[in-house]
């Protein structure tokens, strides 16, 4: 314990020079612009500046990729409460209340609070890698195909909760989500699925234009007809903004989802999105004003990006003590590594403890960095939510087209959002939610190679012999007929 | 007397476009002169993200050779479908050497499964500048981790056995599948999303035996090489056997290797240029280290034998695709042939016009009210029927099939549907269908359509200055030195920010690509 702290105060004294606070400044700027920029997803922010960062030290390359890293998580919230664009796949659950909350004319509490519960979530999630990386990482290993099966199923059933009264709709969009999930190159048997000869259905869907289309331009196409168009979301001047006794109410809600966020971080592939739903799920199930979920509940956001910001920490655990990357952001940060002859895995805390060590502390700073930058940025961006309707309109139009093209640099998904956009405005006329599509669509691929390297491995019986799976899926077999009983019973 | 004045306005700007039209025209047809190669910067397109062993490689082969010659490298990353994305943007591109395609045997792989050898044909196989083995890699904290004891225990359980590794049909999955020929072993092979997530699974006790590269073992103690398929020891992994020493001949030979093509019809000169550069590159120390440290073979191997190697790869993958059924036959029984070609079509057709007419009979019946939510349960209906008929067509495996999961998802889809057309006819409730603005929509739409077609051939930056200002007329703003301030701000900030910073290549459109 001593020796871990000997090493990270000689990590901190390393990152506190100027060069290293200005390149996570550089880094937490970055990310932010990048995170709220949908179509640049954290992965994309990490690796688009990737290039850059080869002439530089191995140090200050990789605190400057996950400073990238922590603030493009944050990032996506800002467009999800400003305009209902959420930057990131995870902040599609932050759009749930922070958006109403921007309708309600209070974007600056949406704003602070998931700031806020950013923070909070990346400081823990740091702290729980920097003492329990050992333990969890073991732990993770252990993880079964069968129990990765059973965690995506869990997340499934958080639709259940959020389609309230209209749960056969939000599954038939889920399962719809799963579905398309399956167009492309089967990961497992490797043959071509539903592409019908296209070559640019091999990979499938990507999610960002479907993200794009299903929420900023539904919501777009549903304002245009409403005829609702000619004022601006919030009146220009004084804003309301969060005071520290209601950070203070909100402290359960946000360390309960910073645990949570750090532990389903942990796990290679599952990642902040299902963290944010099942902890969003959690907290209303426990609050005490579940009704107000999904109309501009504080706790709503507090629970999504708490989450979603500490499974950073979490997901940098397999990569750290393994080498192995826990999402698609450090699978880039590992590529980073090897460009500066550096092998990630376990080697590199005895080899390389001053990087290990620096990179540590440098989280811890650029949590600090990025709630200072974003306490100032917030007072900005809320700018973004008075300018006039038709003016911001055509621009969204114009973010939306670019940011879909820059996911693979192709017109396939520029036309796929705006087909996602026109089909999420018809569903939506209709009561249909479009969030449980892009649930779908991020378990569909976890849920099924899991389904079949389990079955592969143990047979068709191994979800119920192996007791932790068996335990997962009671759980989740509770989650998804409780809200149901409770529908009905109201009735 | 204004509108005199504006007449005459707006024959100017009329003259003007007409004159900027025919110079643009001029220049198209002006034939470029020819410069000795090469005049602009090489692009080196990249078939994964950024941050992969081959994108390094680019990026380093980028930084080498700008040593001896006086021209800019840049790397394009243009990921998809196993490569194919990368590939067509080299084959659609002139053959002028100006595209130079970063190529790794997996690729074959792919365009074997995917084109045939009409992929393989249509590039100039230039060089081979990395060869590195194949390896086994097992678990060093297991009882079986010895290559003699993987044997015995795979041939004492036949079908037990499980190997990790990357995705079916890939090149570690093919290396396996020769070495259990060679063996004579009977394994499962578990793919997994990334060779890393497969040594996770490895170092989960989750498969005794992973198939990749050596470099793969280093950072972790726990991972311990069991046999490597080169002739000799690898000089950085002194004390791995080779399968040679181990008794077996064969897989001596099992080699991933990383190289570059250009288009077909390259002229000659261009290829010699080329051939001197990655001579050059190859004999440099700083590119020599960097790829020795993990084990990697740093040789040149040109044009012609590259060209034999990469034939003979593509035999071989053939023949293990197809025995693994990754590259599917002939469609097999009744349902599966309705799922291929014109049963297919007419089928979809037939359905659709299905779908449409039963609307309208909705619409023209007293259930009129739900007529759009007919529709979209009914939308659902199709696609599932349509999925289902085409999942008919893929092959059958052993265990679980890749038509298994589309399936479930199917099964849960059609009777959810089911159920709520059920309660949407019994329980008619008024959902307020539309607002009162329908037309701005489809009106806008239809410009975002107008919008995608334009930027094919004005560009990216033209077509959407022309979009932001229509958008803001047409919802009424009216201020022309704020749209005309707007318009520009958001083409300099994509410009600055997607084009110059984040290399997002904007499309410039065909109209601008043949000016310059």
């Amino acid at each position: 314990m001593a020796e871990l702290f000997g090493n990270l105060i000689d990590g901190l004294s390393f990152v506190t020079g100027v060069i290293p606070i200005l390149t996570i400044t550089l880094g937490v700027i970055m990310g932010i612009v990048a995170g709220a920029t949908p179509g640049l997803s954290p992965s994309m922010g990490v690796a688009l500046l990737v290039p850059f960062t080869y002439a530089m030290s191995p140090t200050l390359a990789l605190i400057l990729l996950v400073a990238i890293y922590i603030a493009a998580n944050y990032g996506g919230s800002i467009t999800a409460v400003t305009i209902n664009a959420p930057g990131t796949p995870s902040s599609v659950v932050t759009a749930f209340d922070g958006y109403p909350l921007t309708k309600k004319g209070k974007p600056g509490l949406a704003l602070g609070v998931s700031l806020v519960s950013s923070t909070v979530g990346g400081i823990i999630g740091t702290l729980i890698l920097i003492f329990f990386s050992g333990p969890l990482a073991k732990f993770a290993l252990k993880f079964h195909p069968a129990e990765y099966f059973a965690l995506a199923i869990f997340g499934l059933t958080t639709v259940a909760s959020l389609g309230g009264k209209n749960w056969n709709k939000a599954f038939i969009a889920a399962m719809f989500g799963l579905l398309l999930n399956t167009v492309g190159i089967d990961p497992i048997s490797g043959v071509s699925r539903f592409t019908f000869g296209f070559s640019f259905l091999y990979d499938g869907f990507a999610l960002i234009p479907a993200l794009i289309g299903l929420f900023a331009l539904s919501e777009i196409f549903k304002q245009l007809e409403g005829g609702d168009f000619s004022s601006q979301a919030v009146a220009p001047g004084k804003q309301e903004w969060p005071t520290t006794s209601t950070y203070w109410k909100l402290k359960n809600t946000i360390l309960r989802s910073s645990f949570m966020g750090t532990i389903i971080g942990i796990f290679p592939g599952a990642g902040a999105t299902i963290a944010a739903f099942i902890s969003y799920d959690v907290a209303k199930r426990m609050s005490k004003t579940p009704e107000e979920f999904g109309h501009g509940s504080l706790e709503g956001v507090a629970a999504a990006e708490g989450a979603n910001s500490s499974s950073v920490g979490g997901a940098l655990i397999p990569l750290l003590t393994l080498g192995i990357p826990g999402s698609a952001s450090t699978a880039v940060l590992i590529g980073a590594l090897m460009i500066h002859d550096l092998t990630p895995g376990p080697q590199l805390f005895i080899s390389n403890p001053d990087i290990i060590y620096g990179l540590l502390a440098s989280l811890l700073i650029a949590n600090i960095i990025l709630l200072v930058l974003g306490f100032f940025g917030a007072r900005l961006w809320i700018k973004v939510t008075t300018i006039p309707k038709t003016v911001l309109f055509p621009l969204i139009f114009a973010v939306s087209i670019i940011g879909s093209f820059a996911v693979r640099n192709s017109f396939f998904d520029v036309a796929a959002c705006l087909v996602f956009g026109v089909f999420g405005w018809l569903l939506r006329r209709y009561n249909y939610p479009v969030a449980p599509i892009i649930l779908g669509m991020v378990l569909g691929n976890i849920a099924e190679t899991n389904f079949i390297r389990a079955i592969m491995m143990g047979g068709w019986t191994v979800f119920f012999t192996r007791p932790m799976s068996l335990g997962m899926l009671i759980v989740a077999a509770a989650s998804f007929s409780v809200p149901l009983i409770q529908a009905r019973k109201r009735k | 007397m204004q509108k005199v004045i504006l007449d005459k306005r707006v024959k100017l700007t009329l003259k003007a476009i007409g004159l900027v039209l025919i110079l643009l025209g001029l220049l198209i047809m002006v034939p470029k002169a020819q410069a000795a190669f090469p005049e602009k910067p090489i692009k080196v397109v990249v078939y994964t993200g950024p941050g992969g062993l081959i994108d390094i490689s680019a990026r380093k082969f980028a930084g080498v050779a700008a040593k001896y010659v006086d021209v800019n490298f840049v790397v394009e990353n243009k990921p998809g479908a196993g490569g194919i994305v990368a590939l067509k943007k080299v084959i659609q591109s002139p053959a002028d050497g100006y595209n130079l395609y970063a190529c790794t045997k997996s690729n074959i792989a792919k365009f074997v499964q995917v084109g045939g050898s009409q992929y393989l044909d249509a590039l100039n196989w230039t060089a081979m500048l990395m060869a590195d083995p194949e390896c086994v890699i097992t678990n060093g904290t297991q009882d079986i981790y010895q290559w003699s004891d993987v044997v015995s225990n795979a041939l004492g359980a036949p079908g037990q056995q499980n190997w990790v590794g990357p995705a079916a049909g890939g090149l570690d999955h093919v290396t396996a599948l020769k070495i259990w020929d060679a063996y004579g072993i009977d394994a499962k092979w578990i793919p997994f999303k990334s060779g890393g997530k497969a040594l996770a699974a490895l170092l989960g006790e989750q498969g005794i035996a992973y198939v990749g590269n050596p470099r793969d073992a280093l950072g972790n103690a726990d991972l311990h090489i069991a046999a490597v398929s080169s002739q000799e020891r690898l000089p950085a992994f002194p004390d791995v056997p080779t399968f040679k020493e181990l008794g077996m001949i064969g897989l001596e030979n099992e080699y991933m290797w990383r190289g570059f093509a250009l288009k077909k019809g390259t002229p000659p000169e261009v290829l010699a240029w080329y051939d001197n550069l990655f001579k050059q590159v190859t004999a440099d120390p700083d590119w020599i280290s960097f790829w020795s440290k993990g084990g990697i073979d740093v040789k040149y191997v040109a044009e012609k034998a590259f060209t034999e190697q990469v034939y003979k790869d593509a035999e071989i993958f053939e023949y293990y695709l197809r025995k693994s059924n990754i590259i599917q036959g002939e469609p097999d029984g009744a349902l599966a042939n309705l799922a291929t070609g014109k049963s297919f079509l007419i089928l979809s057709l037939v359905l659709v016009f299905a779908w449409l007419s039963a609307s309208y009979g909705i619409f023209k019946s007293s259930y009129n009210a739900l007529t759009g939510r007919f529709m979209i349960i009914g939308f659902f209906l199709l696609v599932s029927i349509l999925f289902l008929v085409q999942s008919m067509n893929f092959p059958t495996s052993s265990d679980v099939g890749p038509a298994a999961v589309p399936r479930l998802w199917i099964f849960a889809l059609i009777p959810l549907n089911l159920l709520l057309l059920f309660r949407t006819f019994r329980n008619i409730e008024a959902i307020a269908e539309s607002g009162p603005r329908v037309d701005i929509v489809l009106n806008f739409i239809g410009f975002l359509v107008v919008y995608l077609l334009l930027m094919q051939v004005f560009g990216y930056f033209l077509s959407t200055f022309g979009f932001v200002i229509v958008g803001l007329y047409y919802l009424g703003y009216r201020k022309w030195k704020n749209i005309l301030i707007i318009s520009s701000s958001w083409i300099l900030f994509s410009y600055v920010i997607f084009y110059k910073t984040l290399y997002v290549p904007l499309p410039l459109g065909s109209l601008f690509e043949r000016l310059f």
